[in-house]
């Protein structure tokens, strides 16, 4: 049965209004994700002061000292997860693919005999673990459109306190990786413990910023240097979650910007069909009562 | 008497804090309050939470509310690595009482020698300089 002309257009008022809330969140998801990249680049020069700093604090101390977030422990029995996601939905597959390959991951650990527990940053990977039941230890939210370094710092410290404290032997991070506004893949990181390779060869050291030149005498220390070695690899930890919060904010916007593009489109095309049903119902209408007004006429003559 | 200027370069997580030519910078490491003028030995120092001071002259400061970092002087040039720098205006001292308050409930619920009390006992006291700088 044709629809009356009437419904057709309501639907049609109803889409449009959809494709214009959806082309606004598009516009904002480009805005956001413009700030969000320029957030990952203010990161480079602080993180590789960093790297320098250790590398020369290593080379005085002769050695990276024991720290005890660098050890593993002998056996692993628990492992913690950390869900790194938004706090918000229409973005795409962006929350969900986390929740997927993170809870792969820890029926993995389950089957190897391994107790799994699980940290989520992000509302939405909060309450959809919650929804699957499964009992989170903490959640971190409310900040992933801009995350600051505190709250690294405090997803961190939450981390490295209970490697240290022992009752987690193991700590791995789930989050998107930001590569570009179209492709963003779910990254698997070990966290903890600490490889030793990340805090002394991590990769080629960028070459200095302008005015912080590689220093040729060898520093007085304050309190010493393994001292300040101890601190500069806790870093390291900090330094890893901020960039996954960032990177994951990026991808949020990025992934959003692609979904809301595609609704646009979908909504523009249903506009065009349902533009010719409406023509369509409009005609039959027309010749309906044609044919009224023909009979009628033949039915006097 | 205007001191010889030197490059002062603070750098945080978030981006450039500061970055120019000052006679005197004045903060807080492990080991003391210090404050480093032109042609400073060259040092490699951890960063406690305090007021960073950038003297651009004797009369003007920038201020900064600083958490923990490091501080390297080298080549008559200082390089300061803040976890976090505030300027003194956006400090909300409603927020750091929240905060604060928060830290010593850690403090009362974590055990004696644990990692996660000392990550508290470290979160208040960085909150009590930040709120008494408010003042």
């Amino acid at each position: 049965m044709p629809q009356s002309q009437r419904d057709v257009r309501n639907r049609i008022t109803a889409v449009k209004n959809i494709e214009k809330i959806t082309r606004a969140m598009a516009m904002v998801a480009a805005a956001r994700l413009n700030r969000a990249e320029q957030r990952i680049h203010a990161l480079r020069p602080y993180a590789s002061a960093i790297r320098r700093m250790t590398r020369q604090a290593a080379e005085t101390a002769g050695a990276v000292p024991s720290v005890p977030i660098l050890q593993e422990h002998a056996e692993v029995g628990t492992v913690a997860l950390l869900f790194v996601a938004g706090d918000r939905g229409l973005a795409g597959a962006f929350n969900s693919n986390i929740v997927r390959a993170g809870i792969a991951a820890g029926r993995e650990h389950e089957d190897a005999g391994r107790r799994v527990v699980y940290f989520a940053s992000g509302r939405r990977v909060a309450s959809s673990l919650t929804f699957r039941r499964i009992a989170l230890a903490d959640s971190f939210t409310g900040f992933t459109d801009r995350p600051s370094y505190a709250d690294a710092r405090r997803i961190a410290e939450r981390l490295m306190a209970i490697y240290l404290d022992g009752e987690v032997d193991q700590v791995e991070v789930f989050y998107n990786g930001f590569v570009s506004v179209i492709s963003q893949f779910v990254r698997r990181e070990t966290l903890l413990p600490l490889q030793r390779a990340t805090v002394i060869e991590a990769g080629p050291l960028e070459e200095p910023a302008s005015g912080a030149r590689p220093q040729r005498v060898v520093p007085e220390y304050e309190p010493d240097a393994a001292a300040v070695l101890r601190r500069l690899v806790l870093d390291y930890v900090e330094i890893s979650i901020y960039r996954a919060l960032l990177e994951s904010t990026a991808s949020e916007h990025g992934a959003r910007m692609t979904a809301m593009r595609h609704a646009s489109d979908n909504a523009g095309e249903l506009i065009q069909d349902l533009t010719l049903q409406m023509n369509r119902a409009r005609q039959a209408e027309i010749t309906k009562e044609i044919m009224e007004v023909v009979a009628g006429a033949e039915g006097l003559g | 008497m205007a001191h010889a200027k030197f490059p002062v370069e603070v750098l945080s997580p978030e981006g450039e804090v500061f970055n120019g030519e000052v006679e005197m910078v004045s903060t807080r490491t492990t080991v003391g309050v210090i404050g480093i003028l032109a042609r400073h030995a060259p040092l490699l120092a951890t960063l406690e939470p305090t007021e960073l001071r950038l003297y651009k002259t004797e009369t003007e400061v920038v201020r900064f509310a600083q958490a923990e970092g490091y501080l390297q002087v080298g080549d008559n040039h200082a390089l300061l690595l803040v976890e976090e720098a505030h300027p003194l205006a956006d400090l909300d001292a409603h927020e750091l009482r929240e905060r604060l308050r928060v830290a010593e409930e850690e403090i009362e619920q974590a055990g004696e020698d644990t990692e996660r009390r000392q990550v508290a006992e470290r979160d208040k006291r960085r909150w009590e300089r930040f709120l008494s700088l408010t003042e």
